[in-house]
């Protein structure tokens, strides 16, 4: 495996859905092998793309993380390779006009940058689902102990010590 | 004489006052307006039951705009025309109500979250109307670097605009779902301006605007990074500057940086001639295969723009002065009435604007704050600086209230906001300041555009007969080239000023602490003129109104029953797509008409609080499904 990209989406203050800003932070604070960046990539699907493209040699890995809202038990990690499936392009161009104004998140992140070229070509996803979506720094009890997990997980991920993730569309 | 409706009359010396006799002159019943022919609701219902060919057609959010927008209309298919439309702004906003009770100088930080592609320019017009309040100007070198700031915010605006949002509607792709004959005739119809931009045929062009594989599309997505870039060089970070200050700038800008800069702007003067001239082939085209497409997206040519770009040698931040130094803007404010400039001047555009309610969810204030303004001007109990915010989410349906935009209307007119505005006004006002690269001859602008590698250009830009989607979309074009010459412009007096040990660009200063102040920011964003009216008690924020571009195009119906900008101009919209059956109908003559206006709705709403100032309620959308 070549270069691995590491980095978190979400917004920031916004309790829960700070998980992946801050995870981010905490994980850019630990030491790395060299070819591993970590980086929060919470600044628009399209900028990062922008930065993607430009990176010598190419990442061939990214492993993304943050709080996404499916309905499941708050807390709960769900962790997979993504199938490289892209949706309709009237979605993907849907997602690139919001994302140009300013919309920032974990999917538009990955559709994006697969859509139009440069995204490493393995992306592990890690999804954790929030429970509170209101202005603070607090994460929920659940949230916070999922963080710690995901950040073991990224690790092992990295290292190549965790079991293999399932091929998932986004969601998992 | 500017004004038609309002009560408002001026003496030889210009100054404003109050017609006399008038025991309740800013009463809403006593004006006399005449609304575009549309069908009460009982007769479209009573339609709407009878004919098959009359149908529903409503979109639920209109895709490819900023936010949240819904469109409602009613179309009969027989006919070909749009006998309903109303435009709902289906989120709130709760900027202005998070303003309240603070140190002024934190809206401008908090404002500028209104949007993700206009932060700084809500951030700029804080400041502008901070500084007014607090009676500080910034040195001349501020005020350039100000200007270009803002620049670089339009030309990542008008571009994604032009070939992400409403570029689409114009591609391969889409005019083969929609008028797929128009599509093999673009096959052989050669492009005028194919040296400028290099696609041979219309249909080469089109198929270069494809979403997402389009070369003109990603060229495009490509350009936005370069005014990031550009733009961080002084604010730090977009879309939200943190180097905005009242007074000036915060940030460190030195030969290096204005190089730098320079390196990024340059690109844009050979790129705005493939713009224009992609757009004018364009324009062309579709005029030509039916003349119906003149009709698309047309309304009243009223337009009003407050102008931006001040020049240094003028700007005082000063409201009594505004007449002055609103003249001398690179883009000259105005407001367009029938296609007739009835006014540059920024006082009398500012008294001229009010704000209803009728048809929002918001209850009608009454109190009225300020009778006069600072120069002693009369004002509407309905003008910003009145205003208050108070949401009331009830009445949901046509007939009473079905938007979170209010009307703003000037004169009580609906007029339009667009970069288009801002182009029209410096064209026919004739007052911008002398330019080596730009001339305003009262019918047009025309504009130098440097060489790069492609050879020095002159183009102009001239009033357009019709008044449509497609000139809208044109002019945008155009407004790429303006800006970047006001740029280079400001940069040119940059550097001088610079090396004249100018280098100061902010100015110090100390809070009023007590008693009242008033402030307003004229400027704009990519999309159009843009307003914050403050006003400070004490130290902290007693009141604050933002009027955005959207705000005054999205506005549903006032209360004399005159649509909307959005509203008449879909209206107004032939169907000219080709079907004859309503549930393959797609719209894209409606879509062209509404996106034409380069909607952005996340700033065009307001908030709804309960209880306290500090509170946003969780439950902030009205969808546009069950209204009736």
């Amino acid at each position: 495996m070549g270069r691995t990209l590491v980095g978190g989406v979400g917004h920031y203050h916004l309790c829960d859905f700070s998980v992946g800003p801050a995870l981010s932070e905490r994980l850019a604070a630990e030491a790395w092998p060299d070819d591993v960046v970590v980086e929060d990539l919470s600044y628009g699907p399209v900028v990062v793309w922008h930065r993607l493209t430009d990176e010598q040699p190419p990442f061939e890995r990214w492993v993304l993380f943050g709080a996404t809202r499916r309905d499941r038990a708050p807390g709960t990690i769900t962790a997979y390779r993504w199938d490289g499936v892209l949706p309709g392009t009237e979605e993907i161009q849907a997602r690139v006009a919001e994302a140009v104004g300013g919309t920032v998140d974990l999917d538009s992140l990955v559709i994006i940058a697969a859509a139009l070229g440069g995204a490493p070509s393995q992306t592990c996803v890690i999804e954790i689902e929030p429970l509170i979506e209101e202005v603070g720094e607090r994460m929920s009890a659940p949230v916070e102990r999922a963080c710690e997990q995901t950040r073991a997980l990224v690790r092992s991920i990295v290292a190549g010590t965790s079991p293999p993730l399932p091929n998932a569309p986004l969601g998992g | 004489m500017c004004f038609k409706n309002l009560p408002i009359d001026f003496d030889e010396s210009g100054r404003a006052f109050l017609k006399e006799a008038i025991p309740d002159p800013y009463n809403q019943r006593d004006i006399v307006a005449s609304p575009p022919p549309q069908l009460d609701r009982g007769k479209i219902e009573e339609l709407l039951a009878r004919n098959g060919y009359i149908q529903s057609k409503d979109y639920d959010p209109v895709t490819r705009v900023a936010g949240a927008l819904a469109f409602h209309t009613v179309c009969n298919f027989k006919e070909r025309k749009v006998i309903e439309a109303r435009s709902m702004a289906t989120l709130f906003r709760g900027y202005e109500v998070i303003t309240m009770g603070r140190d002024p100088r934190d809206a401008i930080f908090i404002t500028s979250r209104a949007c993700g592609v206009c932060g700084g320019v809500h951030s700029t017009c804080s400041a502008m109307a901070t500084e007014m309040a607090f009676g500080i100007c910034p040195p001349p070198f501020g005020i350039v670097m100000r200007n270009i700031l803002l620049v670089l915010d339009f030309l990542y605006d008008n571009p994604l605009h032009l070939f992400l949002l409403a570029g689409p509607d114009y591609s391969e792709q889409v005019v083969k779902q929609t008028s797929p004959e128009q599509l093999e005739r673009a096959a052989t119809w050669l492009c005028p301006h194919s040296d400028v931009h290099g696609h041979r045929t219309m249909a080469d062009l089109m198929r270069a605007m494809n979403p997402l594989t389009g070369e003109l599309y990603l060229d495009a997505l490509h350009m936005t990074r370069l005014t990031r870039e550009a733009y961080s060089l002084i604010g730090g970070k977009y879309p939200h500057p943190q180097t905005i200050v009242p007074g000036g700038l915060s940030a460190t800008v030195d030969p290096y940086v204005m190089n730098e800069l320079f390196l990024r702007l340059q690109k844009f003067f050979d790129f705005s001639k493939r713009v224009v001239g992609v757009w004018e082939d364009l324009t062309a085209f579709f005029y030509e295969q039916d003349p119906l497409y003149r009709k698309v997206g047309t309304r009243s040519r009223n337009l009003i723009d407050t102008g931006i770009f001040d020049h240094p040698d003028v700007y005082d931040a000063r409201y009594e002065n505004a007449g002055k130094w609103g003249d001398k803007r690179w883009a000259t404010p105005g407001v367009i009435l029938d296609g007739e400039l009835v006014t540059t001047d920024l006082h009398q555009i500012n008294i001229g604007i009010e704000e209803f309610v009728d048809h929002s969810y918001y209850e009608q204030w009454t109190s009225t704050r300020h009778e006069a303004d600072p120069a002693g001007n009369p004002l509407s109990r309905f003008h910003p600086w009145n205003e208050e915010t108070r949401p009331r989410p009830e009445g949901h349906n046509w007939k009473e209230r079905y938007s979170w935009s209010k009307s703003p209307r000037w004169d009580r007119q609906a007029v339009e906001e667009g970069c288009y505005a801002r182009l029209w006004n410096t064209a026919v006002g004739r007052k911008m300041p002398e330019s080596r690269y730009m001339t305003s001859t009262g019918h047009s602008l025309q504009m130098k555009l440097p060489r790069g590698r492609l050879p020095e250009m002159e183009i102009e830009w001239s009033v357009p007969e019709d008044w449509n989607a497609f000139e809208r979309n044109r002019a945008r074009a155009y407004c790429i080239a303006f800006h970047a010459l006001v740029a280079l412009e400001n940069w040119e007096i940059g550097m001088h000023l610079l090396r004249q040990g100018e280098t100061a660009i902010s100015t110090d200063f100390t809070p009023p602490k007590k008693g009242q102040q008033l402030g307003v920011g004229f400027w704009g964003a990519g999309r159009g003129g843009l307003t914050h009216h403050l006003e400070i008690q004490d130290g902290v924020v007693a009141n604050y109104q933002i009027l955005t571009p959207s705000t005054w195009n999205a506005s549903p119906q006032d209360p004399w029953g005159n649509p909307g900008p959005y509203e008449e101009a879909v209206l107004n919209t032939p169907l000219i797509e080709s079907t004859d059956d309503p549930q393959k109908f797609k719209g894209i003559d409606i879509l062209r008409a509404i996106r034409s206006f380069d909607p952005c709705m996340p700033c065009t709403t307001h908030v709804h609080v309960s209880g306290s100032d500090r509170v946003i309620t969780t439950d902030v959308n009205t969808c546009a499904c069950g209204v009736e």
